[in-house]
């Protein structure tokens, strides 16, 4: 306690690099997965414990600590929680931490340039907790072009600030060229490259960027979009290698598009982003190979998709090659979706619209004849203490016929009921049983 | 399927079930709400529909404000009670668009609708009529009653606080610390917070109070994901009913399941037998002693076909819900 802490850092597990709060957490979680024996699951203490344990009890040998990390699988080392960790491995975490804060800040910072700009609608608290998760998509994108990829990120990111103020139109035109993505994302590396050439000079490039980088780490869905929509495929063909680099950008700091450009590029065809886009059901995603295959290292990462969008609802992220999320791409509700199929949208009723569409619906399909059966039949069951009802609804034939506003008269006389004048608007009646 | 503790309800609705609720005074009444447009009320102890009333629409939630009356809006965003007694119904006022939630506060005596026109709106549930119009930051998905606060999520991952007393300002608002779309959320009967559960297979309990000290309580877990050859199926969480007494609680998923947690142990009590279809909705009665489970296809996998809607209501034990004191 009086003397320099060895490790101040959180406790960590050495095999999988996993962060903890707790060191007894971070036991439990070592017992559980790396000390466990497969064979019959004894949870032992040590590495080296479990291999005594195997070689003694089962006379089986095991090569390395059962799902560790590659270059921390060494099974004769004899590490407890944060006991035992060599020295060297405590200062590398130690600066590797220390680079994760200061990249995160530095991304921090450039998005809060852009964020100046970027007023639009989203005050959620995204930016910051993007910042991680995307840092490590990014290094796994860029991999096979690394340095660039990072460097770019940065430079880019200081262009869409200053080329962003007259381009907002552009920002929203944007998005939907990324359905160019997929095809022309194996022509990235070698894109990669010319792109930085084109980058300074591209006079495309600007429009595109600042639409592309900051409008990247806050939401992809602007509502602008379905405006924008008949002038993205207009846009892509004259940007045809160029959004390539742009768009690895996008790709990399915001895993949304690569999964966004799957589902939307079944959607992005010149007139399809329309209202009807939520019925369109995107094959790409519902092949979970080929669709993570495209974000192969962006396990559960954040998928923020903006909220309200009117006419082309944002798509979720997958989450990795081996986790298929069973939900429909829109990041709508379930019971939104499922209000827009034909059979249950016939029955909502438009202002205006007669009974009859309101009343084909139900199963017994008493169309507009509300009333003949109406009496007790209504319902079934053993309750009814009809009373007064009946009688008035026997009244109320008319009413589900006009629209609701004609019936306020028709109201009054429906008064035998329990409420009173302000119930408002509609007709009480329109519950009458007669719809079964 | 079904063992000697467990039953299915006779006269079910004919379409999907959306919300199964419990009478507050007893675990004998329980309302159901259908994508058919009908309301019904069952007997579960005698295992009969006792009532029922239509919409024109799909109806996506309904309450009860007190035993004797029932109330439901929909997909028609209209907002109706029924009188039990009497068998009649009433309209008692409009949203702009579908309403997708309605709760009943006892103890301020509103009952609260939620809407995907992105306002929520209180209304008293004595004259009846509308006591107001709160705009939300997005579309309402879910809403639930903590003594006389309510928490409200939206689309857009958004959660607020409203003092149901006092409306005239956001008391909290906050994230989801879900990164997907919030699914459910529900108060704890305690008032120290609520569960908060998304599409992605995960659930959140999180605390009311501000404090840090109690904010560093909040965990989330991964729940109702099933691993098939080598690749993990994550099902949307739809549906938390909290035990009345116990505070634990119990989600249903679209896999079919319903688990049971324990949320002050963190532990998972008890997962019942996979249920035919997706679990729609969850209900305990107010004495924890039956649990209602809506068995319906939510089209997550778009329109295919699927076993027939149900809602089964089980006797559960304290053996199954009561947090273990080791």
């Amino acid at each position: 306690m009086g003397r320099k802490k060895k490790k101040q850092l959180k406790p960590w597990c050495w095999y999988c690099n996993r962060d903890f709060d707790d060191e007894k957490i971070l036991i439990q979680h070592q017992k559980a997965k790396h000390f466990k024996c497969h064979i019959c699951h004894k949870k032992l203490y040590t590495g080296p414990g479990l291999a005594i344990h195997c070689m003694q009890v089962h006379k089986d040998t095991i090569d390395g600590v059962p799902n560790a990390i590659p270059g921390r699988t060494d099974i004769e080392l004899e590490i407890y929680g944060m006991e035992g960790i060599p020295e060297k491995d405590i200062q590398d975490r130690r600066r590797v931490l220390e680079q994760k804060s200061q990249e995160s800040q530095k991304r921090k910072q450039n998005q809060d340039d852009s964020d100046e700009d970027d007023d639009d609608d989203e005050d959620e608290a995204g930016p910051s907790s993007f910042q991680q998760p995307t840092a490590q998509p990014q290094a796994a994108y860029m991999a096979p072009m690394t340095q660039t990829g990072i460097h770019l990120g940065p430079q880019a990111q200081g262009m869409p600030s200053a080329g962003y103020a007259g381009m907002p139109p552009m920002l929203t035109g944007v998005p939907p060229m990324i359905p160019g993505m997929p095809p022309v994302m194996p022509v990235m590396p070698p894109g990669m490259m010319p792109m930085r050439g084109m980058m300074p000079p591209g006079p495309a490039m600007p429009p595109m960027m600042p639409g592309m980088l900051p409008g990247m780490p806050h939401h992809v869905g602007r509502p602008g979009m379905p405006s924008m929509a008949p002038a993205a495929p207009v846009t892509v063909p004259g940007l045809a290698s160029r959004p390539a680099v742009p768009i690895t950008q996008s790709a990399a700091s915001k895993p949304l598009f690569p999964s966004a450009v799957q589902a939307q590029q079944t959607v992005s065809g010149p007139s399809s982003t329309s209202s009807d886009s939520p019925k369109v059901t995107f094959p790409a995603y519902t092949q979970p190979p080929s669709t993570s295959s495209v974000v192969p290292a962006s396990s559960s990462t954040v998928a923020k998709p903006p909220a309200t969008v009117t006419s082309k609802p944002a798509t979720l992220t997958t989450l990795s090659a081996t986790s298929k999320l069973m939900h429909p791409d829109e990041d709508i509700s379930l019971e939104e979706r499922r209000a827009q199929l034909p059979r249950y949208q016939r029955l909502i009723p438009r202002p205006g619209q007669t009974a009859a569409t309101a009343a084909s619906a139900p199963p017994s399909g008493a169309v507009g004849g509300m009333m003949p059966p109406q009496q007790s039949g209504m319902r079934h069951p053993i309750h009814g203490q009809y009373g007064g009802p009946p009688q008035a609804m026997s009244g109320f034939m008319a009413v589900g016929m006009p629209p609701y506003g004609q019936n306020a008269p028709m109201v009054p006389s429906y008064q035998a009921g329990p409420v009173g004048p302000p119930m408002g608007i509609r007709p009480s009646v329109m519950s009458p049983g007669s719809r079964y | 399927m079904t063992g000697a503790n467990e039953f299915k309800l006779a006269q079910g609705p004919e379409d999907s079930v959306s919300a199964v609720k419990f009478s507050p005074s007893s675990s004998q009444f329980l309302l159901v709400s259908s994508w058919d447009g009908s309301v019904r009320l069952y007997d579960a102890s005698a295992n009969s529909m006792r009532m029922k009333y239509q919409h024109l629409a799909p109806v996506l939630d309904c309450a009860f404000s007190d035993p004797t009356h029932a109330w439901s809006g929909g997909l028609d965003s209209q907002l109706k009670t029924h009188d039990l007694n009497t068998d009649q119904d009433t309209i008692v006022g409009t949203h702009d668009a579908p309403i997708r939630c309605v709760e009943f506060c006892p103890e301020v005596n509103v009952l609260v609708t939620g809407s995907w026109d992105q306002s929520v709106r209180l209304w008293d549930p004595r004259t009846p009529c509308n006591a107001g119009t709160f705009t939300q930051p997005e579309k309402v998905y879910t809403l639930s009653v903590a003594g006389d606060r309510l928490i409200v999520g939206t689309a857009g991952r958004r959660v607020l606080v409203w003092d149901l007393r006092n409306m005239g300002y956001v008391q909290q608002r906050r994230e989801s610390s879900l990164k997907y779309q919030t699914r459910c959320i529900r108060a704890f009967p305690n008032k120290q917070g609520y569960v908060l559960s998304s599409i992605e297979g995960r659930v959140a309990v999180e605390y009311l109070d501000p404090s840090l000290e109690v904010q560093k309580k909040k965990y989330a877990f991964k729940c109702h994901r099933l691993k098939e050859n080598g690749i993990e199926q994550v099902h949307p969480v739809n549906a938390i009913s909290f035990h009345s007494v116990h505070n634990t609680f119990a989600t249903g998923g679209s896999d079919g399941f319903v688990n049971i947690w324990d949320p002050f142990n963190k532990k998972r009590l008890c997962q019942f037998h996979r249920y035919p279809s997706s679990i729609a909705s969850l209900s305990f009665s107010t004495d924890g002693s039956l649990l209602a489970i809506a068995s319906s296809y939510m089209q997550e996998l778009g329109d295919v076909s699927h076993p027939a809607d149900a809602v089964f209501i089980r006797q559960v034990t304290d053996a199954e819900t009561k947090p273990k004191s080791t």
